[in-house]
């Protein structure tokens, strides 16, 4: 699909430094508010005004230090996955006892618990990477999920698919290999790239391909040789249908010599992980995504930029967290070139916005899942093993509806009569720990509301959007702020109502 | 209500006036409204006025079909409803065995006209009995274990809306919900619209909008980006269609004699119904009303949403007629599932299975369609299913609305006597 600007002429990033002084640190002196904002929009969800300050006063490099930390801040085994790995195997084991149409039902009630606990799983996510302390690493995982892509279309299996979550957050932020090699392993990969189905015989090329082509170094780094190959490295590995646990089973490997990028061995799996990574395009391939993923997802930068930072971090032993310093502390990442205008991620818009207005997620997949997936990301159901392709394809005029759908539905309190019981059960259950706000009461407004109407709009400007914006903008804002601003009802509505419209705007689509 | 001026021209000749009375609109002319800017849509046909358009009326939450279409002959009916059970004295005859749940009254009356088709019976096999699940299921039009990324209106303009240009300002399907029901998701982009259910609050719909027209055409600051030139080109293209539909819908006048009930509902139906009246080239509208999912104290909810629904539809078909639009429309109910056919101890019905649905319209074959299902039921047992619902929109897509219902349903599905 054409996306439908493709007719408006864009004009090529000019980049402002040379490939080798892109990837220098940023100088603290150029460490700022407005530095620390990009910082905060671009790795985690949002800016929030407490986090920039916080954030400002640390310095670039604690901040980083933060963000990216030595322990991998996990999501706790949601308790719908432990109840179902509990019985599961007892289900399974039951239902191949049966037959007919008993065996059917059985069948069908374990794929049923399965589809809700992914349904689950994925509110669960969202709930933990709302969290502002963990949104820098959470979407980081995101980032790794959409280059070690599984969809939940083909594995059903919700443990499989917590699994491989969890195993991009452990290694996330240590040696690269080291990382693949745990993927590799992942029953979800395992499962979503036909290694299960891979025989000694009849070795299955898919996870070879993608190692190679999605994973490690990019189209054209390789041979189909060294993909045939390969794949025999590969043989032997399995994943149970109904546990959570990887197997090897060395009858179906094929020991026999390979050859792979010119060397011959009988190579394992991780040693043909260990070749990939010695070539000198896997240094280079994942701070292109990187780039895709974080700083330009339209333009993609020129080789010469993406081997001085790839070289680098190979030389070092491809440790994912220096990566991740390096980049995100990088003359380049705080660039004029690259602030404001990337696309938020339906996951980034939402999330965004629960952090922006301190809210909860709520438990309800309609309210949640179903936004997520009419702006065109379905947490756990990316489109294919591609991933999302995201920036500009995400919008259209659907997904840009939907988008102030989100935002008018999250300014409107929840109409608890139009709920099925399922969902007032649902509801009701996370109410009694707290009192959560799912979407914006006054209170949150109060305080807006009481600001003349250019103090209110300066701070909607600068807590939410990530461009400047011309006197004319703001004279709009600051006009409509104060039209029959009468009385405390009349300035609580039409703060109300000026907050939704700027988070309609298209400056908040962009971060 | 007549709305003011609006601030973004609406077409070539208001916007070639108003530059020049200094607006400048010209001046960022690089993300003007596609139409503007985009000489092919100036030769495009009008849209074709008589085309076929449906319209989806979802009843959210899963309607108790065997309170709506009563079996009042049948003794195990009353066995199985002992206090939700209906009178057979209160019915609305439909047959000598069936009849409509007595609010329906203005149903009954369009049943008897000819004008309503009652397909009883309909779901599908291996039934879930999930709301999330189920009315994924039928927005999508897939088996119960099969899960599809689109839905079936969404491939259904995948299909029909092929050469449809994407600039196209007005909308091929219109949702008057809170959220883009799944149906609509296709494979490809397409212009669709989402009104609020209800009347809304005008003036702050207005208001709002108005704001959102002048941020958006801001001309940017000096060095906007392309992505924000981008956002702001595809946002100004919606702003265009909003506008335009928020005029036709307040210049509506309803035909003769057409009241609609006070509700939310209502009012949505009175807005599908005033932009079929202006011609828009939409094909289709949804619209919802929930509340259906009775666990408890069933009669009088049930009763009163049943209400809302046959007098809303009523009006609407009355509305359509005095419009002489009567002729293009086609209405279709369906509802996530029906209800479990043994009542609860709550003077309520848990989550069942199939359910009968509606389809109304001036050329849809009028009365009873398919067979009622067997009560012979244990307690907590539930009714298997008769017509799948892809056959009704099987029907829907070959006899309706023209699109070959094989590529949309992704197999053959028989068709009803139903058009």
């Amino acid at each position: 699909m054409k996306p439908r600007g493709a007719r408006l002429v864009f004009a090529k990033v000019k980049i402002s430094l040379t490939p080798a002084e892109a990837w220098q640190p940023q100088p603290a002196t150029e460490w700022s508010a407005d530095a620390a904002r990009h910082l905060l929009r671009r790795a985690g969800w949002t800016a929030q005004p407490a986090a920039v300050d916080r954030a400002v006063g640390e310095g670039l490099a604690t901040t980083l230090e933060r963000l990216f930390p030595v322990d991998p801040i996990l999501m706790p085994k949601p308790r719908a996955i432990q109840r179902l790995e509990g019985d599961a195997p007892e289900l399974v084991q039951a239902a191949q006892k049966m037959s007919g149409e008993e065996k059917f039902r059985a069948q069908r009630e374990v794929q049923e618990r399965q589809r809700i606990a992914v349904q689950d799983l994925s509110l669960k996510w969202l709930r933990h990477a709302a969290e502002p302390d963990g949104s820098a690493f959470a979407k980081w995982v995101l980032f790794l999920s959409d280059v070690y892509v599984v969809s939940a279309e083909k594995v059903r299996n919700p443990a499989h698919l917590f699994e491989h979550i969890d195993l991009l957050a452990r290694h996330g932020l240590g040696p690269a290999p080291a990382l693949t090699k745990a993927i590799s392993r992942s029953p979800a990969m395992v499962t979503y790239l036909d290694l299960n189905q891979s025989q000694k015989r009849a070795p299955n090329e898919n996870f070879a391909r993608e190692l190679f082509e999605l994973f490690v170094l990019g189209e054209g780094n390789y041979t189909e040789k060294d993909i045939k190959e390969s794949a025999r490295a590969f043989t032997g590995y399995r994943a149970q249908p109904f546990r959570g646990d990887f197997r090897y089973a060395p009858a179906q490997h094929d020991a026999t010599s390979k050859t792979i990028f010119g060397q011959i061995g009988n190579f394992t799996g991780d040693d043909a992980i260990d070749l990939a990574y010695q070539q000198r395009a896997a240094g280079a391939f994942l701070p292109h995504e990187l780039v895709k993923f974080y700083l330009s997802s339209d333009e993609m930068l020129p080789a010469e930029y993406l081997f001085a930072l790839g070289d680098q971090w190979r030389a070092g032993g491809y440790e994912l967290r220096t990566l991740a310093h390096r980049f995100f502390g990088s003359r380049l990442f705080f660039a004029p070139e690259f602030r404001g205008n990337f696309i938020k991620s339906p996951l980034q818009f939402y999330l965004g916005l629960v952090q922006d207005w301190s809210l909860d997620v709520p438990p309800l997949p309609r309210l949640t899942i179903n936004s997520l997936r009419q702006m065109g990301q379905w947490p756990f159901y990316p489109p294919n093993v591609r991933g999302w392709v995201g920036g500009r394809n995400w919008i259209n005029s659907a997904t840009l509806a939907s988008r102030r759908q989100l935002v008018e539905m999250l300014f409107t309190p929840i109409d608890e009569r139009s709920l099925n019981a399922d969902e007032q059960v649902d509801l009701l259950a996370a109410r009694a720990n707290g009192s959560p706000h799912f979407t914006v009461d006054d209170s949150a407004l109060t305080g807006l509301a009481q600001l003349d109407p250019s103090s209110a709009t300066n701070r909607l400007v600068q807590n939410f959007l990530p461009v400047a914006v011309t006197p004319d903008f703001r004279v709009s804002v600051e006009k409509f702020l104060s039209v029959g601003a009468t009385d405390e009802k009349q300035r609580l509505r039409r703060a109300r109502r000026a907050a939704v419209t700027l988070l309609q705007s298209p400056e908040y689509q962009l971060c | 209500m007549k709305n003011s001026t609006p601030f973004l021209p609406t077409t070539r000749r208001e916007f070639l006036a108003r530059s020049s009375g200094g607006l400048g609109l010209i001046a960022f002319s690089r993300f003007a409204p596609s139409f503007l800017v985009q000489s092919t849509l100036a030769a495009a046909p009008a849209p074709e006025k008589d085309r076929s358009i449906l319209v989806l009326v979802q009843l959210a939450g899963g309607n108790d079909g065997l309170n709506t279409l009563i079996p009042f002959e049948d003794a195990d009916y009353y066995r199985l409803r002992p206090t939700l059970g209906i009178a057979k004295d209160k019915v609305l005859r439909a047959s000598d065995t069936l009849g409509l749940h007595p609010a329906m009254a203005a149903m009954h009356g369009l049943l008897h006209d000819g004008k309503l088709a009652v397909v009883q019976n309909v779901g599908y096999p291996n039934p879930n009995r999930s709301h999330f699940r189920s009315t994924e299921i039928w927005e999508t039009a897939s088996r119960s274990d099969e899960f599809a990324a689109t839905g079936w209106i969404g491939r259904y303009l995948d299909n029909a809306c092929a050469g449809q240009p994407l600039d196209s300002h007005d909308p091929v399907a219109v949702h008057v919900t809170n959220g883009v029901p799944p149906s609509f998701l296709g494979a490809r982009e397409h212009a669709t619209f989402g009104l609020q259910p209800g009347a809304g609050n005008r003036r702050e719909n207005e208001e709002t909008r108005q704001l959102l027209e002048k941020m958006v055409a801001q001309t940017g600051a000096g060095d906007e980006n392309d992505n924000g030139t981008f956002l702001r080109h595809t946002l100004m293209d919606a702003l265009v269609t909003e506008q335009k539909v928020q005029r036709l819908l307040g210049d509506y006048r309803p035909g003769a004699g057409v009241n609609y009930p006070g509700n939310p509902f209502a009012a949505s139906l009175r807005n599908v119904a005033a932009l079929i009246a202006a011609g828009l080239p939409t094909r289709v509208y949804f619209v919802s009303i929930s509340g259906f999912d009775t666990h408890s104290n069933q009669l009088a909810a049930q009763a009163n949403l049943l209400t809302q629904l046959s007098d809303g539809l009523a009006a609407f078909q009355k509305d359509l007629e005095a419009h002489k639009l009567d002729g293009q429309v086609m209405t279709m109910t369906f509802s996530e599932f029906g209800r479990r056919p043994s009542e609860n101890e709550s003077r309520g019905t848990d989550h069942g299975t199939a359910a009968p649905l509606f389809v109304l319209g001036s050329r849809v074959r009028g009365g009873l369609h398919g067979t009622a299902p067997s009560l012979k039921l244990e307690r907590n047992q539930d009714l298997t299913f008769s017509t799948d619902f892809r056959q009704v929109y099987a029907t829907a897509l070959d006899s309706w609305l023209g699109c070959p219902s094989a590529a949309v349903l992704g197999g053959k599905f028989d068709r009803l006597g139903i058009i």
